[in-house]
Formats: structure tokens, sequence, C-alpha cells
């Protein structure tokens, strides 16, 4: 019972936290434009609501039990009751001291209603007295500690919390009241964002059986495809047979042809009989593939459909993000001796939560730099002829592309361009000549690098350098884009374009080493193929020409550190290769493949792998097989580092021209990848099969010059394998090697007596006397 | 050949009995085997000793040596069937793994052990552990089973098992089973992998 009562506790307070966090937003907001108000029944108004929402937090602290909190209330509600009754005048210390009472509301409410230390008491103990002082000030204010008493507009009936009235109330003296809202029959509902959380999850995965629908129909459709390619070969079969029985019936009968015939005719029978089955099940088969492709179809659009409806429900309004920023300004300006007031517009525009939540450390960034850089002293402000309180502007707007703009503005003294190309210079990311060329754009452009800051000193707020840089970083992953303007004396412009929800997560999945990787479609500029001869080095760089501009040149597989593969070499004519872009700057990546573009779920690499460098995640495909999702920015970074001395394989390559080829037969993955490493290292071109069935018909469909094959397999083992190969007329010569768990004489006996070459049991496996033996066979 | 169709029916009458009879045990029969099943879930288990108490691991083969990491640190035996290999990551980690729609990562315990680059395991089985925070999948050749051995069993270790190797044992048995701690291999820092870009 006593946990029960614990646990009922606990939700009540964690409502609490809720209720408090929304009066003390209200009571925040409320302030700011008191302050600038002037005198009449707008400032009234404000008063009243200020009082309002400290009266009915003040309440819900009491049903909770959480005196601190009860007692802060009642000490400012007194203070609005003497702003009420106009006995005390709003000034800027009496708004000091009331910011700072919110803010040390906020503190305990989050703190579970009670101070966090010795340190924090004592704040709040001289708040309590500031506070006490300020109502008392009032020469006729009512000072005592108990509630106000009955003001001009006081009616019955005070809208506290259910709990109070259960609890019984400590004092039963009249309680200023406010009327009670009417009762609206709501058309909206409050549901925990873990809730919906939860629910776009399971939305978002729903994209993964669409996904996988959709491969599964495209192979349904391939093996129709397939079976009706045969169709041809089973029709020669029929055609062939019958010329047979033609030719045997022009012939002279005897006993021995007359069996030949019955034989024959027999045979004619079962292929005809094959025939109509297989095209019976052939039309089937198409019915079959059209039917799940239709299927998926629906599937995917209903699938699209929700999403985009779950999407819509994680969307707010900007205001709830913006609600922190007047606040911050007003305390970051007294902080730095300035003035500086907010002006926000737009906040009513809808945005995904998740986008907001990313974007609020780069606004609140965003905003500091206008205080801390970009607005001038007030004596400073008053010489160039500004107001002396600077006006930091964020306005939100839609655009016409359908996304949202955020432009955080301030009037302040803007960019020093030559301070940035003299911070940009000692880092040595450009040189001195260079500085001296950059125009204004491409000298802000700098301030986006990480590092430069013009601020001289590192203060808490700002100039470590890093600021713009992560901005750009995390606005460019959500898809978004930056662009800054500003004029020396006149202020900066920081324009944000954000989409408005977080869309489908397309990628560019492309193929190196026989490996899919999957890049982000937003930092891909565009796909192409260059001829070989067309890559040029600078300076022992490789670089391609791309509408009449020099790009660098990188290779995916020595940016990811993947080994070189010289089975390469075959591949002719021009090459793929992807430009990325990412923060101002573009690289031509080579791959072997461009495979294409599609959506993919995207899934983290678990805990772990915290942290891989130039992998960002991992991509559901349709297939089920995870692929790493690549970083772009990283992919950048390693990509300058890795330049490696051009083309140093060239030579190599070519004297490889006729490359001996092995077919792998192996169940266990691990083991597979395994031989094809070693065999690959070793200069041979590898191919894999799972077992003896798939292995037969890998040695149909191309020349192989050995096969090294595992024993026991599914479907079809290693023995087998081995005494069909030799069976088989074009076959029969190839070598086989089998590698083998079994150890016993018997075992390696039966595999001498099948025809295998050689025997290699696995505990003594050892890849030098695999490769010798090997050799030695070819 | 000819078919002895009477014999046939016979027999299928026989078994239609058996199978609608079977199922519907008199009710002192049924009585009796409930009684009897509980009598056997009541037993104590055998191999519990009064010295010490014992531990449940499951025992698996790596490289040709028999591995048991305690059961209550698994979460699930599984086939690889496939594993994709991530570029920068160290030796160590095999690669990530598809786990019903969960991404995995499998770790290949070889290099920590030191194992000989002899030998060619099958190495097809994927050990989830977990312990409530982190989760990861070793890789194991076969898995034997899950049994129970008596903590009294358990040497601390031998004095040539040192290095990493001897960081993640909990002992060795008589037998010359090298037991795992769960425990420690999950929570080693070494095994987290948090690399930046080398700027």
């Amino acid at each position: 019972m006593a946990k029960k009562n614990g646990e009922f506790l606990k939700k009540l307070l964690a409502t609490f936290a809720v209720e408090a966090e929304e009066h003390l937003a209200a009571i925040a907001a409320g302030l700011l434009e008191l302050e600038k108000a002037p005198e009449g029944e707008r400032r009234k108004s404000l008063i009243e609501t200020v009082f309002r929402e400290a009266h009915s937090l003040k309440g819900a602290a009491r049903a909770v039990n959480l005196t601190a909190i009860e007692a802060l209330c009642q000490q400012a509600e007194s203070v609005f009751v003497a702003m009420k009754r106009g006995e005390l005048a709003p000034s800027p210390p009496l708004f000091d001291v009331l910011h700072a009472a919110v803010a040390a509301l906020k503190r305990l409410a989050v703190a579970g209603g009670a101070a966090s230390d010795s340190g924090e008491q004592s704040v709040l103990d001289a708040l309590g007295r500031r506070l006490e002082a300020a109502s008392k000030a009032a020469p006729t204010a009512k000072a005592d500690a108990g509630p106000p008493m009955a003001g001009p507009a006081a009616t019955e009936g005070e809208t506290a919390p259910a709990g109070e009235t259960t609890e019984g109330r400590p004092d039963a003296s009249p309680v200023q009241a406010v009327p009670p809202e009417q009762p609206v029959l709501a058309d909206t509902v409050r549901i925990s964002t873990a809730k919906l959380d939860a629910l776009f999850r399971q939305t978002e995965e729903l994209v993964s059986a669409k996904l996988a629908t959709a491969a599964r129909a495209a192979q349904l459709r391939e093996f129709s495809r397939a079976l009706a390619a045969r169709r041809k070969a089973r029709e020669t079969v029929r055609s062939q047979a019958l010329g047979i029985q033609t030719a045997l019936e022009n012939c002279a009968e005897s006993g021995l042809q007359g069996k030949i015939r019955l034989n024959l005719g027999k045979l004619l029978e079962f292929v005809e009989q094959e025939n109509s089955a297989l095209a019976s099940l052939e039309s089937r088969l198409a019915a079959a593939a059209a039917a799940a492709e239709q299927d998926s179809r629906v599937l995917g659009k209903a699938v699209d459909g929700l999403l985009e409806d779950a999407k819509k429900v994680l969307m707010l309004p900007i205001a709830s993000l913006l609600d922190v920023f007047p606040a911050l300004v007003r305390e970051l300006a007294r902080d730095r001796g300035k003035e500086a007031q907010l002006a926000v517009e737009g906040a009513d525009i809808e945005i995904d939560r998740r986008i907001l939540e990313e974007m609020k450390d780069p606004l609140i960034h965003l905003v500091r730099n206008c205080v801390d850089h970009g607005i001038e002293p007030p004596a400073e402000r008053t010489r160039r002829n500004k107001p002396p309180c600077g006006t930091i502007a964020l306005a939100v707007s839609r655009t016409d592309a359908g996304k949202a703009a955020i432009v955080v503005s301030d009037d302040g003294a803007g960019f020093d361009t030559a301070r940035l190309r003299q911070a940009a210079q000692k880092l040595d990311l450009i040189s001195a000549e260079e500085a001296s060329r950059l125009g204004v754009e491409e000298s802000l452009a700098l301030a986006f690098r990480s590092g430069v800051s013009t601020s001289p000193i590192v203060t808490d707020l700002s100039g470590r350098g890093l600021g713009l840089a992560i901005v750009q970083e995390k606005v460019e992953r959500l898809g978004g884009t930056v662009f800054v303007e500003s004029r020396a004396g006149a202020g900066t412009t920081v324009r944000l374009v954000l989409p408005l929800t977080l869309s489908a997560f397309r990628g560019v999945v492309v193929r190196v080493n026989e490996r899919l990787f999957v890049l982000p479609a937003t930092g891909v500029e565009r796909v192409a193929r260059v001829e070989k001869e067309e890559i040029k080095t600078v300076e022992n760089r490789e670089t391609i020409q791309l509408n009449g501009r020099a790009l660098s040149l990188a290779r995916l597989r020595s940016v990811l550190g993947l080994p070189a593969r010289s089975a390469q070499a075959a591949s002719p004519g021009p090459e793929p290769f992807v430009l990325l872009a990412a923060g101002g700057e573009r690289i031509a990546f080579l791959v072997d493949e461009v495979v294409g573009e599609q959506e993919v779920l995207v899934r983290g690499l678990g805990k772990q792998l915290l942290r891989v460098p130039n992998v960002a995640g991992a991509a559901m495909l349709g297939t089920g097989t995870p692929a790493p999702i690549l970083s772009v920015p990283d992919l950048m970074k390693s990509a300058v580092r890795a330049a490696a001395p051009a083309r140093p394989a060239a030579i190599a390559e070519a004297a490889e021209t006729a490359k001996r080829s092995i077919l792998v037969v192996e169940d266990s993955i691990t083991a597979r990848a395994l031989l094809q490493n070693i065999l690959e290292a070793a200069g041979y071109q590898v191919k894999t099969a799972v077992d003896g069935i798939d292995a037969l018909t890998t040695l149909k469909t191309g020349e192989f010059d050995l096969v090294v094959s595992d024993v026991q397999m599914p479907r079809m083992d290693g023995f087998d394998l081995t005494a069909r190969i030799r069976a088989d007329r074009k076959l029969a010569e190839l070598p086989v090697v089998l590698v083998t768990a079994l150890e016993s004489r018997e075992d390696r006996e039966r595999g001498i007596d099948v025809g295998a070459n050689a025997y290699i049991v696995k505990s003594s496996f050892d890849q030098s006397n695999l490769l010798a033996v090997i050799r030695k066979l070819l | 050949m000819s078919v002895d169709w009477k014999e046939v029916r016979r027999r299928l009458t026989i078994a239609e009995a058996a199978i609608e009879g079977g199922w519907t045990p008199a009710p002192e029969e049924a009585k009796r085997i409930l009684k009897e099943r509980a009598r056997a879930l009541a037993r104590e288990p055998e191999r519990a000793e009064a010295t010490g108490g014992s531990i449940e691991i499951l025992e698996f083969r790596l490289a040709y040596e028999n591995y048991g990491v305690e059961s209550g640190f698994v979460q699930e035996v599984a086939p690889l069937k496939e594993f994709t290999p991530v570029p920068g990551t160290p030796p160590f980690i095999l690669g990530i793994v598809n786990l019903r729609g969960r991404i995995l990562s499998v770790v290949d315990l070889r290099p920590f052990f030191e194992l000989p680059a002899k030998g060619l395991g099958d190495l097809n089985k994927v050990i989830v552990l977990h312990d409530g925070n982190l989760e990861f999948g070793i890789l194991a050749d076969a898995v034997a089973g899950v049994r129970s051995l008596a903590l009294a069993a358990i040497q601390p270790s031998l004095p040539t098992l040192t290095g990493i190797r001897e960081q993640y044992l909990k002992g060795v048995t008589p037998d010359r089973l090298v037991v795992l701690d769960g425990g420690k291999l999950l929570s080693d820092p070494n095994l987290i992998v948090r690399e930046e870009p080398t700027p």
C-alpha cells in the first residue's frame, strides 16, 4: 500500500512539474511584456494574468506539499497584488527580482520542490526577503504572510487543483479568486509525448515492412521471368523428341526399334505433361507476382499516408521553442551591460517537434552571438546614432517551397570580416595572399569553419569558434541550409531554411568492394561518370573537371580504409562517382557502382558502436540486410586526410590480366568471408556459393579454375558436389579442394574416393597451407 | 506391389481410437499424471551442491576450445546468416546484423583471447549478451547447451593465463571449460567503440 501511495505521489509530482512549467512560462512572458507596456488597461490585464498564474501555481504546489515553491509564490503574489492596487510602480529593479524569482521557481520545480544545496537555499532566502521588501515598500500594501485579501475582482470559486479540497487548507481566510474559465468541450486532448513518440516509432517501423514487401514482389517477378525464360528450352526438347520419333517412323520396323519407340512415346508423353504443368505454374506464378506487386503498392501508399499523418501529429508551433528566448535575451544583455530586446514574429508556424528539439541549441547559440558580438554597448550605439536598446529579431515564415525560414537578425555592429580573415589565417586555413583576395561573402563563409572566432576572449557564451560550424552541421543534417549576411555597422542576419517535417530518409546506395553503402541523399549533389583519362593530378592529388570547375577527387574505397581490389582492373569505361557537399565544400568520390536512390529506414549502430568515423548509422534495405550509412561531413574530412598518392596500383593491375578464378563453397558466412579474403588477397578472382546445389548452378554460369568446398552443408554436401563435378563432362577435370571439419580417416578416404584433389582439415587450417595446395593444383 | 487394404484400414482405426482416447485420460489418471509432474518439478536439482551453490552457464565452442558464460547475461542465441562489416571499427568488431529489425553489433572474441589464426571455425552462431544497459553479440562456432556448474568447481584462473585473456575470465573448470565473466565483458569500456575521425 505504501508503495502504491509512493507511486501515486510520483505521478502527482510529474503532473505538477508539467503544470509548473506552463505557469512559469506564462509568468515570464507576462513579465517581459509588462515591462514594456505603458500604463493603462493593457498593463492592468497583464498584472492580472501574472497574478493569476502565480496564484494557480501556489495552489498546485500546496496540493503536492511543496512548501518552498508555495512560499515563494506567495511572496511573488504579494508583489503582484500591490502592483494591482497601484501601490507599487513597475521598475527595472523590481522586474529583476521578479525574473530571478521565476528562475528560482523553475529550478525548484525541476529539482523536485526543494533546494538542491545550502547555496541554493540561501539564494532562495535572499529572494524571499527581496520580494517581501518590495511588496512592503508599497505604502499601503498588505505585507502579511497570509494570502492577499479579496481584491476588487474577487469572486468565489477558485481554480485550484482537485487535490486541494481533500488536503484541507491550512488557512480558511477568503482567498483572492479568479473566475473559473468557461468549460469548453475540447477538440484537443493532451497526450504525453512519450506515447506519441512510441506510436510514431511503430508507424515508422511499417516502412521496413513496406520496403520488404517491395523487395519480395521484385523477387517473385524475377522468378516468374526466369521460369518463362526456360520455356523456349522446353519447347526445343519437345520438338527434338518429336523429330526423333518421326525419323524412327521413317525407318524400317524391327523389334528393337519397337521398344525404342515405346520408350520414346513415354518420354514424349512426359515432356508434354511437364510442359503443360510448367506452363500452368508459369502463369500462376506470373499472376502471384502481379498480385504481390499490387499488394506492395497498396501497402506502400497506406504506409506513406499513415506516416505523413503521424508526422503532422508531431508538429508543434515554433512558439513552444521560442518561449525561453525573451527571458534569455534580457538576462544575457543585463549580464553584458547591454540593452537588447527580442522581437518574435511568426511563432505560430508549426514544425516537427524533432526538428525543433534539434534547433534549440543552434538558435540559442545564434541569439547569444547577437548579444555577445552583435549588439554594441548603449554608449557606443548612441555614438553611432542608434537607439541605445538593440533589437534582435527572430522571424519565422514559410517559404514557397514548403519549408520554414528562421531569420535571426540584429541591428548591431555586423561581422568584422578583416578579423575573420585574420583568425582564419592564424589557423592556417587560408594563406595571407588568399586572405587579401577574399571578398565579403567569402570572408563570411570563414565564420563557419571550425575554430574561427573573432572574439579576442573566450567567454562562457561564445568565442570558441565552434558555434557557427556546429549550427551549420546541425542544420544541414536536418536537410536545411544556412546563409549569413552582414553589413559592417548595420547588423548581421542569419537565415536558416529548414524542412517542416523530417522527410523520409532517402539514400543513394553505392557499391564498393561488393559491399553496399548508403549516402544521405541530402549530401549528394550529383551522380555522374568520369573517363579514366579525365582524372588528372594536381600536386599529387587527383582531380576532375565538372562544369568548367576543378574538383577534388577521392576514392571511397581508400577513404573507408577498404582493401584495394585488383579485380576492379577489369571494369572498363568511365568510372562512376558521387559528388558530396557539406559545409560549403564539394568533393567527388569514386565508387564501384551507383546502385540507385531509395527510401531507407535509419537505425543507430547500437550502444556498443557509439561513434565510428565516417559512419553515421545503419540503413535497413528491403532485403533486411543492414548497410552502413556514411556521414558526409566525416567523409569530407577523411578525404582530405586520406588523399593518397595517385594511382599506385596501375602497374600491378596491368600485370594481372589472366586472373585465375576460384569458387568458394561454404555455408558459414564467416568462414566463407575468410576464405574469400584470403584468396582475393592472394590475387585470385573469387565467387562464392552457399551449398552444393548453389555451387553447381554457379559453375554452369561461368568459367572456374578451381573449387574450394566445405563438406558439411545443407541440401548438397561437399562429397556429393565433388562426385557431381567428376560426373559432369565439362567439369570433370576441375580441381576440387575439400576443407572440412571431418577429421577421420574414413572421411578422408571418402573424399579421395569421390575425386577430391586435396583434403584440408579445418582444425589445422592455415592460410599458407591452403595457398600452397592451390598453387600446386593450378 | 500389392497393398493389403484390410490391414491398412485396421491400423487406421486403431490409430484413430488411440488419438481420441489418448488425449482424454480418465479423471483419476489425469490426477495421477499431474501429481507425478508436480513431484518431478519439485525435485531438487541434483547438481546443486551444498557447498557454495552453483551457477548456470551457456556452454559454447570457439576456435576448438570450450567456453561458458553465465546464462543470466545471455538473451538469446541466433544463427548468423549474414553480417555487414562496418569500416573504421577495430578488428574485434565483426560487423552488424539485423536481429528482428534491431541492429546488433557482433564481437569476435578471438583477438582478445589471442587464439591462434590457425583453424577455420564455423563461427555461425551469435550469443546475444545483455545486462540491461549494453547489448552485443559474441561469435561462437557451436552452442553446446545450458548446464549448471558448482561454483566450487571453478578455479579462479591459471598462472599462465594473463593479459586481456585473464581480464574476462571468471575461472577455469577441471575439464578445461573457460568460464567468461559476462558482467566484465559488458562493462569493459575497451569494448565500446567511440572513435572520432582523425583530424
